[in-house]
């Protein structure tokens, strides 16, 4: 399908071993504490295990939830917080922070962060499926629905579990709402740019994928704006990416455009949109340049030289030359001095984020056994306090490079 | 530029009543 995604870091967490000693009373609370532990460690083992798909993926973050919502939902019939919701410490570090973790006693900061670490691994998935070589179209699909359940976890999370945190979230970290803005948009344009490449193969009208592409590259800046008031240290390479990708598609929006109005025998102004996705490409072109070489966290490469953006720079060409051979021999338009206003609005191809819902609350977790968890009997050894500094392993990540690009487009 | 909202669908009409596939795109390519 040769594409080509920037990606950040997985979160990285410190284990959690769920001992209650004491507190877990009964045999059945305790059960929930060893299947609590149990369950989160099988997730975290998923995230790095190329292996996994979004069914394995679902099925497992579906089991830790309801069992882990059993420490958050109100339990006793009463409007009270969850007696055990602040029993246990969580520590997690952030996609752009590298390895000092943040720690929150809270299972609702656990709930989110590991939701987010999901999301994240979908829009991974979905990278490794789009760079690989004969792509079906089922797997076509597969990404592009993976990326719209990224930005449904991440919309959820702003939305409805963040706002719950007794700790605000500091500036740059995951769970902030400009930092999971962009990853939200980033992952809606994504999908789109999957949907651009099928209505080409599809053939399409040039009205509408130039729409969708001007849009497209309307998400991007919208993502990018939203990260331009944090550090530079760690945004700028995800920034690059995010404005090379704006250009990139503002480059597909005017060579499509063009292709309309060399279609509605407005040749001049054809070939002056040609040359505005000229220069677009050009400017992207630099942009790749500067992406290479900004450090910072995230994945490497050199997406110039990627196929999808070279069979651009040829569309343009060839689609350019077109224009100005016909208007040689045909119309004799003089061509414009300003190039064309993009003032299009798609309506086909815009990607929804999937709406996210939490699983329903494990069956282990009854008002009865829940009464026999007793707060009153906890070891105090085990409530450790948050520590803000301490260092968190990172996560080992398999090798998410795409697979040679044999330029097969989707099908 | 704000960002317009997404179409939701069935999988099949959008909200005009026309026949998309999963990526939302017209079911009949129209050229």
């Amino acid at each position: 399908m040769a594409h080509w995604f920037h990606r950040n870091p997985l979160k990285a967490t410190a284990p959690v071993s769920f001992n209650f000693y004491g507190v877990a009373a009964s045999p059945a609370a305790n059960k929930i504490c060893n299947d609590l532990r149990a369950t989160r460690a099988r997730l975290l083992e998923l995230f790095t295990d190329v292996t996994c798909n979004p069914e394995m993926m679902k099925k497992a973050t579906d089991t830790y939830f309801s069992l882990l919502q059993g420490f958050i939902v109100s339990l006793d019939g009463t409007t009270q917080e969850n007696k055990m919701r602040f029993i246990q410490n969580f520590k997690w570090t952030d996609t752009l922070l590298g390895n000092v973790a943040s720690a929150q006693q809270d299972a609702v900061f656990e709930l989110a962060a590991m939701a987010f670490n999901v999301a994240v691994w979908y829009t991974k998935f979905a990278s490794r499926l789009a760079g690989k070589e004969n792509i079906t179209e089922d797997e076509a699909k597969e990404v592009h629905k993976s990326l719209k359940i990224a930005a449904g976890i991440f919309k959820y999370l702003k939305e409805a579990q963040v706002p719950r945190f007794i700790t605000p979230v500091e500036k740059g970290r995951d769970l902030e709402a400009r930092v999971m803005d962009t990853y939200t948009i980033q992952s809606q344009a994504e999908a789109q740019e999957v949907t651009i490449a099928r209505a080409i193969e599809l053939k399409h009208n040039a009205s509408l994928i130039a729409a969708l592409a001007f849009e497209t590259a309307n998400f991007y800046q919208r993502a990018d704006h939203t990260l331009n008031s944090l550090d530079p240290d760690y945004s700028s390479k995800w920034r690059k990416y995010l404005q090379l990708k704006q250009m990139f598609y503002i480059a597909y929006a005017y060579c499509y455009h063009g292709q309309t109005l060399l279609a509605s025998d407005k040749c001049g102004e054809a070939i002056r949109s040609l040359q505005e996705a000229e220069k677009c490409y050009s400017r992207a072109e630099v942009l790749c340049k500067e992406y290479r070489q900004t450090k910072g966290p995230g994945s490497t490469a050199k997406p110039s030289e990627q196929l999808f953006f070279l069979k651009l720079g040829s569309l343009i060409k060839n689609t350019l030359e077109k224009c100005q051979r016909e208007n040689g021999f045909i119309y004799f338009h003089k061509i414009p001095p300003e190039a064309p206003q993009l003032e299009l609005k798609a309506s086909y191809g815009l990607a929804e984020p999937v709406p996210f819902e939490l699983p329903a609350l494990s069956e282990q977790c009854t008002p009865e056994v829940y009464a026999t968890f007793d707060l009153t009997k906890g070891a105090k050894d085990d409530k450790a306090k948050p520590k803000q500094e301490e260092e968190v392993k990172p996560v080992k990540e398999p090798d998410l490079k795409p697979q040679k690009d044999t330029g097969c487009t989707l099908s | 530029p704000a960002i317009p909202e997404g179409i939701p669908s069935d999988g099949r009409t959008n909200k005009d009543g026309v026949l998309v596939d999963e990526f939302g795109l017209p079911q009949i390519p129209a050229t």
